[in-house]
């Protein structure tokens, strides 16, 4: 009986393995971040615009070494490296205050950046997409 | 709650407050020429203060993003506006007449940058929605 569970838990696992083994391409994880950080700088985004009239408010941004952190997880092929980074707001450093009461936010600017953030958005949506229906096709044959 | 619609909480107080600006600056202009406010002097401009609350709720990373809202709407000191009318019922001895603070250009100037505020932020809710329906399509095509 004992060991009988112990076979089943075994197999449980192994197949808990390779499902997740499934999911921990590199490719698949970039993307998944990805939409992280897309996520996470649409809401900087959101909240810069909503303070574009705030006096001294510091526009805000994802931390600048996050994206080199991704490049190089990504190059070096590393799934836990990947898997472990997390993307954190911060203030923009370069930002020049565009008028006397000292906020860093330009409306123009900000715009160009939702839409380029969207747009990525609608590249790794798809990426993701893509991947699931690749799977999809090899287990069942039919996309 | 899931956040379907990130970052859309301090986008809706941003629509409120510009709301309120647009309120003000309305009601700048339709009383360019009243002579009595409600203390019975002529009427004076009013500007709204806009100011930053941090939100208790913080976002899934734990970053405390900060909202800004109408913190209150104070009267410009500037001193009125005096023109020479002796046949007004509120002229003074001199024949002067005070009107309110009210420059009709900058309130226009005001009114266009706190509509442009205004839509910018409508974009921001547009493009939010935009990529939730991304975001649920996600495997299905």
């Amino acid at each position: 009986m004992v060991f009988a569970r112990g076979i089943i838990v075994a197999l449980f696992r192994s197949e808990k393995f390779m499902i997740e083994a499934l999911f921990n391409q590199t490719n698949y994880l970039a993307a998944k971040k990805t939409l992280d950080v897309v996520q996470l700088r649409s809401e900087a985004i959101a909240n810069n615009l909503a303070n574009l009239e705030t006096p001294g408010y510091q526009r805000m941004d994802v931390s600048a070494d996050f994206e080199k952190q991704l490049a190089q997880a990504t190059a070096a092929g590393d799934t836990s490296q990947l898997a472990a980074l997390s993307p954190t707001l911060a203030a923009d450093p370069n930002a020049k205050p565009s008028s006397k009461d000292g906020n860093t936010v330009r409306l123009e600017d900000e715009l160009m950046r939702m839409n380029q953030n969207a747009l990525t958005h609608a590249m790794e949506t798809q990426m993701v997409s893509g991947t699931l229906q690749k799977m999809r096709l090899a287990i069942t044959g039919h996309a | 709650m899931i956040q379907l619609l990130t970052g859309i909480h301090n986008t809706s107080s941003a629509l409120e407050a510009e709301r309120t600006r647009l309120d003000v600056i309305a009601q700048n202009i339709g009383n360019t020429h009243t002579t009595h406010d409600l203390d019975g002097k002529p009427y004076q401009r009013r500007v709204v203060i806009f100011e930053n609350e941090l939100q208790n709720a913080m976002n899934a990373n734990g970053d405390n993003l900060p909202a800004m809202h109408v913190a209150k709407i104070v009267r410009d000191p500037r001193p009125p506006l005096r023109f020479h009318d002796p046949t007004n019922p509120d002229a003074d001895a001199k024949g002067m007449v005070s009107l309110p603070n009210i420059n009709i250009h900058e309130e226009m100037a005001d009114m266009i940058s706190a509509s442009r505020t205004f839509e910018a932020n409508l974009a921001v809710v547009k493009n939010a929605r935009s990529m939730a329906m991304q975001t649920l399509a996600m495997g299905r095509h």
